[in-house]
């Protein structure tokens, strides 16, 4: 796939790059808007991350249904709900709780970054050269894994449902 | 030199972003974007742990599809929250949004 037309290692860093950014973006851009189109490239980044992992299918379905669906739905949401309330609502520049998250994340980070190194000589850095092609993943669907996939097109369809009783409006 | 554990370093980036956002902000529907990280960062790990994998697997894409799924299906119905929650209080400050309070 990708690592076809560009070597791997620039690739992953130019897609570390746009998903961390977009991702600081999302959460930190001034104006909402501009926040969820960050999310988006944060989105396609992980989806290049995908194509860079051999699961073409997975980069596929994170377009279609993260940049194509839901991000299309916050956009839409936001234009709704979106009223010149914002500037004060954000302003999360001084306060203590801020710094305490900020700490927080860090450290979590962090130490899950510390025990990935410290785990790192147990773990198989080199990927194996045999890839799974895309055609196992229907037949594992259907005929190895059916009762999920019922569960979750049940699920799916109730949770729409359950969305638009929630959104109707009564009068 | 590109390695599982690089992968698994960006996951825990992103899941510190996220953490970072669900605890600090303040506006519901950054709430939101904070648990998709997340959500993506779960979905990296997946996917770099059974690409790692010898001889190869295919429950590991299995289940990213399943997550993927229920993201949606996640953010569909917080999104018909927020919007409930906007039109009954006309704000998304959950600072604000403290009716059940005692």
């Amino acid at each position: 796939m990708v690592s076809l037309v560009i070597p791997p290692d620039i690739a992953f860093v130019v897609l570390t790059v746009v998903t961390i950014i977009g991702a600081i973006l999302a959460l930190q851009a001034k104006e909402l808007i501009y926040g969820a189109i960050s999310l988006g490239l944060s989105f396609i980044g992980v989806a290049g991350f995908f194509a860079l992992l051999d699961a073409p299918y997975l980069a596929m379905l994170q377009i279609a249904v993260y940049v194509g669906a839901v991000v299309v739905l916050i956009l839409f949401t936001i234009m709704l709900v979106h009223r010149e309330q914002a500037p004060e609502m954000d302003e999360q520049k001084s306060n203590p709780e801020s710094s305490v998250g900020l700490w927080l994340a860090g450290l979590l980070a962090l130490a899950i970054s510390g025990v990935v190194a410290l785990a790192g000589t147990n773990l198989p850095n080199e990927a194996p050269s045999a890839t799974l092609p895309v055609s196992e993943l229907g037949p594992a669907l259907t005929l190895q894994y059916p009762v999920p996939l019922i569960i979750l097109a049940l699920l799916l369809s109730a949770s729409l449902l359950g969305a638009l009783v929630l959104a109707k409006v009564e009068r | 030199m590109v390695g599982l554990t690089s992968y698994l370093i960006v996951s825990a980036a992103l899941l510190g972003i996220g953490v970072y956002g669900l605890s600090v902000k303040k506006n519901a529907i950054r709430i939101l974007f904070a648990v998709e990280v997340i959500v993506n960062a779960a979905n990296l790990n997946f996917a770099a742990f059974t690409r790692y994998m010898n001889p190869p697997q295919v429950s590991g894409q299995i289940i990213v599809f399943y997550s993927i799924a229920a993201a949606a299906m996640e953010a569909a119905v917080g999104l018909a929250l927020i919007l409930v929650a906007f039109r009954l209080n006309s704000t998304i400050d959950v600072r604000k949004l403290n009716r059940l309070k005692g």
